[in-house]
């Protein structure tokens, strides 16, 4: 059974339209031991890429590919990782991303697939400033 | 902010999916954002603030004033 119901895909697939780069998600999952949310991310990520043929999909094994783990940080698994053009973007979600976190979901792939951010010049300004590695974790729940 | 600056790194993360995590963090409510480990964050702020609360930058004269 699908998540997304036929006008919730009419209107994302509109949504995801202006993406005109290559996006891959990277999904790690567990299989053996893993959570439940693992299955669920797999099929909100099929749904959702079905919608565009820029974006795509690769299931990695949690336990399994620990050089890509290492690679990208990946500390936790379902963990996506967004690449652009098959650069690290270095936005992470971890967990399902159902309910509210869909639009996180949403907006990571917008941002991946134009290049584009929403930020005000001031925090442009500031981010230029930054250079020491700097980890930004938000928690929130999807209801 | 992880897309246009090469040093930061986002994680989005779900609190109840990694309740240790969220343990370890000391989250009793969301969102709730934590910097490298230290920094905490409560409650969704605007950018301005967000910004400078998760990089350390000391509020302008402008912002000082107000």
């Amino acid at each position: 059974m699908s998540l997304l119901s036929a006008q919730d895909e009419q209107v994302l697939k509109q949504h995801l339209s202006v993406i005109d780069k290559p996006v891959t998600v990277l999904l790690f999952t567990q299989t053996i031991g893993g959570s439940e949310s693992g299955p669920v991310a797999k099929q909100v990520l099929d749904e959702v890429a079905r919608l565009n043929d820029k974006i795509s999909v690769v299931e990695k094994n949690f336990i399994l590919d620990t050089e890509d783990r290492g690679k990208y940080g990946v500390t936790m698994a379902p963990a996506l990782v967004f690449l652009s053009d098959g650069q690290d973007t270095r936005m992470r979600m971890y967990g399902a991303p159902t309910g509210y976190e869909f639009v996180g979901l949403v907006e990571a792939l917008l941002i991946a697939g134009t290049g584009k951010v929403d930020l005000e010049d001031d925090t442009v300004a500031l981010l230029a400033g930054v250079d020491t590695p700097t980890t930004i974790q938000v928690f929130s729940t999807p209801t | 902010m992880a897309f246009t600056s090469q040093q930061v790194t986002s994680a989005a993360i779900d609190a109840m999916e990694f309740m240790d995590l969220s343990r370890k963090f000391r989250v009793t409510g969301v969102p709730k954002t934590i910097v490298n480990e230290s920094i905490e964050i409560m409650g969704a702020l605007p950018e301005d603030m967000f910004v400078r609360a998760a990089l350390q930058v000391p509020d302008d004269e402008q912002t000082a004033q107000t």
